[in-house]
């Protein structure tokens, strides 16, 4: 009897919804709500389909920041691993359909050859991840600039049907972004590989202490992270009918801020996958709802950084300090120490 | 039939200011003076495929010039410091004359004139970087943006005589491109009171990217019910955004703007189903460079230089009148080519390096 208790508790504890989750659930509903209440067209059905396979694309990418994010780096890598998986899966087929899936293997190929450089030099060189991720993407670039001449060709009719058309009148492109989501999460939340890569991420010591084979954990994350980025260049690809060679320039900086929105410290360990990609929702239907008040483009700049600090403060300062720092009782105290 | 009378008339055009000043003694033109010399042609973003057939324009220019010994390529890749650290890096390897593309505005100013002071004949062309010619740079090879947004704006009145509401769209905020454009717009429909001007002034930045056009489009297709023209200076960045829309049930308004061929194509595929979509479009502009790069020869390397110092803005197509081109598009090349260009489109398709 005692011993079903104790199950039911494990098992409660690992439903339990993140404080992470809640707050970014919270937040996409305010903003839905207020999206309705001051900018109803945000909302609309042209709207949404038109912003949510973009967030789906950065939903996806920032599941792949959220396990590097967890084992304590941060991926720089992310504009060159996507904007080369554009590139790749729309010059390499150059409007021919039968060359599509090779484009897409080679893609992934290079993403996991990507993903072991990265983890190898982080892993074994003891390189900084800023550091190695950042020289990472300039050879990415290289590679791409080297393979391309910098200009990807328009999307095959293929890949735009693979990502643009709908099952319940919804593009696949969602729910790609969905089910990479859910994969995700069942990964680290379901299975020992999950629990171990959370245990390495947040003590590799400790872990190391445990028999845990910490590099092989920690290079994983960063092959994860580029297999992930990949699938979200495919995605992207489709989306766009005649793409840019820098498609992933726009990725990095909001990728570390929706794992952050998300709840995931940027500290390493625990990892809370589906509210980062819920970040990502909260975050494009922000770009949308400030496009759709029409103020101007500095105004929009400006409300989304607010946003986004204030998002953002919510982990990042300690607000018990604050509070104490300004509570009564602390005030009266400060009065009573000597001059 | 219709593709070949496009590829005339677009060979037409785009050689009409570049050939004038062309003219060969034994296959050299006079813009190919006789001292040798290296070049450099760096680019504020160089990461699609209109700068790919602008910059294999160049090459081609500079394949006439037995002169230019070299020609150096710098992608600034969308980032002001490497444009900016990519003029000087064109400078230390000792070119005598420099094309730029200071997509970044203002802020390659400092950087121009540096080059100038180490005495590379300097052109920045086609975006304004501000400064004097003479001064900070050699001179400035315009194109006359005011007059596209004049061509629009006539093209407009003449086709929807009872006026509509007008969104505008175009690069990054503040581009002098998209500025003149407007002020040309406002000149001819400002004043008949019948046009309204929507969304942000003077125009709604997407920074010519395709995913942010996307955005913005969707954004202003569901603000505003009642679209009656979109403008624009990159009409191939928007095909996603109205194919997406129109396959929504919207319906696709007249557009005036630049070519290219995903844009005619789209037209083709929807001109049935979608009553109010005509389209117009001004040259794209790829050759724009030739003129930058004539001149830059010239002057380093002691040819004559060309007459015209602004590139022109040219009518290219035309749904409603069919002058100077009917829309056709090439099912049989890329969607990223431009028939406008002087340069084939057959051969813009077998451009794949730089």
């Amino acid at each position: 009897m005692s011993s079903v208790q104790t199950r039911e508790v494990k098992r409660s504890a690992r439903l339990q919804i993140s404080r992470g989750m809640k707050t970014v659930l919270a937040g996409v509903i305010i903003l839905y709500v207020a999206s309705a209440l001051l900018a109803p067209t945000s909302v609309s059905r042209v709207a949404q389909f038109g912003m949510l396979p973009f967030a789906a694309c950065l939903a996806i990418v920032g599941l792949g920041q959220t396990l590097v994010i967890q084992q304590g780096g941060i991926d720089l890598s992310v504009a060159g691993a996507v904007s080369l998986t554009v590139v790749i899966v729309t010059w390499g087929p150059d409007r021919h359909d039968n060359r599509l899936i090779p484009a897409i293997l080679a893609a992934f190929a290079a993403a996991i050859i990507t993903g072991f450089i990265n983890g190898l030099l982080i892993t074994k060189t003891k390189l900084n991840s800023i550091v190695a991720t950042l020289g990472v993407n300039a050879l990415l670039y290289g590679f791409m600039m080297a393979l391309s001449g910098g200009s990807p060709r328009r999307t095959t009719d293929r890949l735009a049907h693979i990502t643009n058309d709908k099952i319940f009148g919804l593009p696949h492109s969602i729910y790609l972004g969905i089910i990479c989501a859910i994969v995700v999460t069942i990964l680290l939340k379901r299975t020992v590989f999950g629990r171990r890569f959370e245990a390495v991420g947040a003590n590799p010591r400790a872990a190391l202490a445990t028999g845990l084979k910490v590099e092989r954990y920690q290079v994983g994350g960063y092959v994860g992270a580029q297999i992930l980025y990949c699938i979200a260049g495919v995605v992207l690809g489709g989306v766009i009918s005649q793409p840019t060679a820098y498609q992933g320039d726009d990725y990095v900086l909001p990728s570390v801020a929706i794992v952050v929105l998300g709840g995931t410290s940027l500290l390493g360990g625990r990892g809370f996958p589906a509210a980062s990609a819920l970040a990502a929702l909260f975050l494009k239907q922000l770009d949308m709802f400030v496009l759709s008040l029409g103020v101007p483009y500095g105004v929009r700049t400006l409300v989304i950084s607010i946003s986004l600090m204030a998002g953002i403060a919510l982990y990042a300062v300690n607000w018990r300090s604050v509070r104490s720092k300004f509570s009564p009782k602390n005030k009266a105290g400060s009065e009573l120490q000597p001059a | 039939m219709v593709a070949s009378v496009i590829s005339v008339a677009a060979l037409t055009i785009a050689t009409s200011v570049v050939a004038s000043s062309s003219s060969s003694a034994a296959g050299v033109p006079s813009w190919c003076g006789p001292k040798k010399i290296t070049m450099g042609f760096t680019d504020g973003f160089g990461g699609n495929s209109w700068r790919l057939v602008t910059t294999a324009a160049v090459r081609e220019e500079i394949k006439l010039c037995p002169s230019v010994t070299k020609l150096y390529y710098a992608d600034g890749q969308g980032k002001t410091d490497k444009a900016i650290s990519d003029i000087k890096g064109m400078v230390a390897k000792g070119v005598k004359a420099l094309v730029v593309f200071p997509d970044a505005g203002e802020a390659m100013l400092p950087a121009l004139r540096s080059a100038y002071k180490a005495g590379v004949v300097t052109i920045p062309y086609r975006v304004w970087a501000g400064g004097t010619a003479g001064k900070d740079y050699t001179m400035w090879v315009g194109s006359d943006f005011v007059n596209s947004g004049r061509q629009w704006g006539n093209w407009i009145k003449k086709n929807l005589p009872n006026g509509g509401n007008i969104l505008r769209i175009s690069g990054p905020a503040g581009n002098s491109q998209g500025a003149d454009e407007s002020k040309g717009l406002e000149e001819v429909l400002g004043t008949t009171g019948k046009y309204k001007f929507i969304g942000t002034a003077p125009f709604e930045p997407t920074g010519w990217d395709p995913g942010k056009t996307q955005e913005v489009l969707t954004a202003a297709i569901a603000k505003y019910p009642k679209i009656d023209v979109i403008t624009s200076d990159f009409g191939p960045s928007m095909v996603s955004a109205l194919d997406a829309a129109a396959k929504s049930g919207w319906k696709v308004p007249a557009i005036a703007t630049s070519d290219g061929n995903v844009l005619s194509c789209f037209y083709n595929d929807n001109k049935a189903t979608q009553p109010d979509f005509k389209l117009m479009t001004v040259s794209t502009q790829n050759d724009h460079s030739r003129l930058a790069t004539q001149w830059a020869v010239a002057l380093a390397t002691g040819g004559k230089t060309p007459k015209a110092k602004i590139f022109p803005s040219n009518l290219f197509e035309d749904s409603v009148s069919g002058k100077p081109s009917p829309v056709s598009c090439r099912k049989d090349l890329p969607g990223d080519v431009y028939l406008s260009a002087q340069m084939s489109g057959d051969l813009q398709a077998k451009l794949k390096t730089n």
